[in-house]
């Protein structure tokens, strides 16, 4: 007797302990995550799977230790009574003190999940169909995030890779250690942004913006997706956060404001013929006229002509280097840090197609910008 | 009167004895436990009300 009801609690153990262990380790659980608020959701997870699995247990050992005890094959008798205040009582006392008891440190995370306040930075995020827009609030630094996994994957024509459809071009990158402010909103429908490491999932809705935060501890990548069926390409607009040591990050924030700058002054197009000669002649006629004439002949031999200078004309290099750099020991001011690259490359087109001269060149913002950077 | 508030709280907390429940019914109508419910329930949801902002305060 004593034998055998030790080995039907060892058996109904095992049975209870082999697949909870098994799911905890499968990585079918919640993660863990890389927030102290993601770690405060899982251990509020993991606190109250414990308490349910031990009201399983006493309820359901009750109940089948009453079924079995208490059978009829045994002569079991049923007893007919119709209440019993006081089991009621406790039965309802029990369960009520429980869940004030789980209410309260769950409250307590709630109320710090919606905390926002003193933040050090705001992201702007934005569900677009189908794909996600970031946007640094107060530092000119905005882009798509597209999903990166090729076509011939998705169309089953390639060997899916290591993180199918959980990847995208551009990532959100933040500081490791700073409080950012996630301000989520959409331009169409309702998306979902939900990355389970940083135990974030918030609606992104048109016409509203919703709040949230993180504090990544931990630097690395951490994918997650839309939560909110979108439309057709619900499961192709993933999210990849890039967490970063904070001088890093602060040395990319400065990297993509350049290259914003860069993109907002036109370094990064080719520029039109009209585009520099109108451009051109604005730069000549306020900074270059005085020493050089409004007809480009100058005033020799102080001031050279440019206006049909023909060494000047068949050596362009030249040209665009004395404009850059000056000439040492004259009058012909070195303009690399007065002009933009923007305006070189205007004047310098504009000097080499003006008062008949007909090069027909065209200097390239990108071009100056990358001979100055040398 | 505090008869009627004493088993509309047992109907709240959902566990009344049979006896009482039983001369409950044999006594009046239905009147006074339904203005006893609404009036008990308003203040039970105040009661919650309050202590949700003490909670969040
Ligand atoms: C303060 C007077 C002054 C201003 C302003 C000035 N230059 Fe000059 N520039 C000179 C002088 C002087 C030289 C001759 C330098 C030398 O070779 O000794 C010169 C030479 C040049 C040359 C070379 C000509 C050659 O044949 O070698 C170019 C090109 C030129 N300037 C372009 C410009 C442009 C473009 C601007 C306006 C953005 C400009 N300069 C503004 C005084 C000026
Ligand atoms: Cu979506």
């Amino acid at each position: 007797m004593r034998i055998r009801k030790r080995l039907v609690w060892t058996a109904s153990g095992a049975a209870l302990a082999v697949p909870v262990s098994g799911a905890l380790a499968s990585g079918w659980n919640m993660p863990v995550g890389v927030t102290d608020l993601s770690r405060d959701i899982h251990g509020l997870h993991m606190a109250i799977f414990w308490i349910c699995v031990v009201i399983g247990i006493v309820v359901f050992g009750a109940f089948f230790y009453s079924l079995f005890r208490y059978r009829r094959s045994r002569g079991a008798r049923p007893s007919h009574f119709r209440e019993h205040t006081t089991v009621e009582v406790i039965w309802t006392i029990v369960p009520l003190l429980i869940l004030v008891a789980i209410a309260i440190p769950a409250t307590a995370t709630l109320k710090a999940m919606y905390d926002t306040s003193e933040a050090d930075m705001e992201v702007l995020i934005t569900g677009q169909q189908w794909r996600w827009r970031y946007e640094y609030r107060g530092e000119d630094v905005a882009f798509l995030s597209n999903l990166a996994t090729p076509r011939e994957q998705i169309a089953g024509q390639g060997k899916k890779g290591e993180h199918y459809l959980r990847e995208v071009d551009e990532p959100l990158v933040l500081p490791v250690g700073r409080k950012v402010r996630l301000l989520l909103t959409s331009d169409d429908v309702i998306h979902s942004w939900w990355v389970p490491e940083l135990g974030v999932k918030q609606d992104a809705m048109p016409g509203f913006v919703n709040e949230n935060w993180v504090r990544i501890n931990e630097p690395g990548t951490y994918r997650g997706q839309c939560a909110e069926l979108c439309g057709r390409d619900h499961g192709f607009m993933p999210v990849v956060v890039e967490a970063v040591a904070p001088e890093r990050f602060d040395g990319w924030l400065a990297e993509r404001r350049a290259a914003a700058a860069e993109a907002a002054m036109g370094l990064d197009r080719d520029w039109a013929m009209d585009e520099l000669m109108e451009r051109g002649e604005q730069v000549y006629g306020t900074i270059c006229v005085s020493c050089h004439q409004p007809d480009g002949r100058g005033n020799p031999p102080v001031f050279p002509a440019l206006a049909g200078n023909q060494t000047l004309m068949d050596d362009r290099a030249r040209h665009i280097e004395t404009v850059i750099n000056g000439v040492a020991g004259s009058a012909m001011p070195a303009f690399r840090n007065t002009l933009n690259p923007v305006e070189i490359a205007a004047v310098i087109t504009y000097e080499r197609n003006a008062w008949g001269n007909e090069t027909g060149d065209r200097v390239q913002p990108s071009a100056i910008a990358e001979r100055i950077a040398e | 009167m505090w008869r009627v508030i004493a088993s509309v709280l047992a109907a709240f907390f959902g566990v009344q004895k049979e006896s009482r429940r039983q001369e409950d019914f044999s006594r009046g109508g239905a009147g006074p436990f339904i203005v006893a419910g609404v009036l008990l329930a308003i203040v039970l949801v105040a009661l919650i009300a309050l202590v949700a902002t003490l909670a969040a305060g």
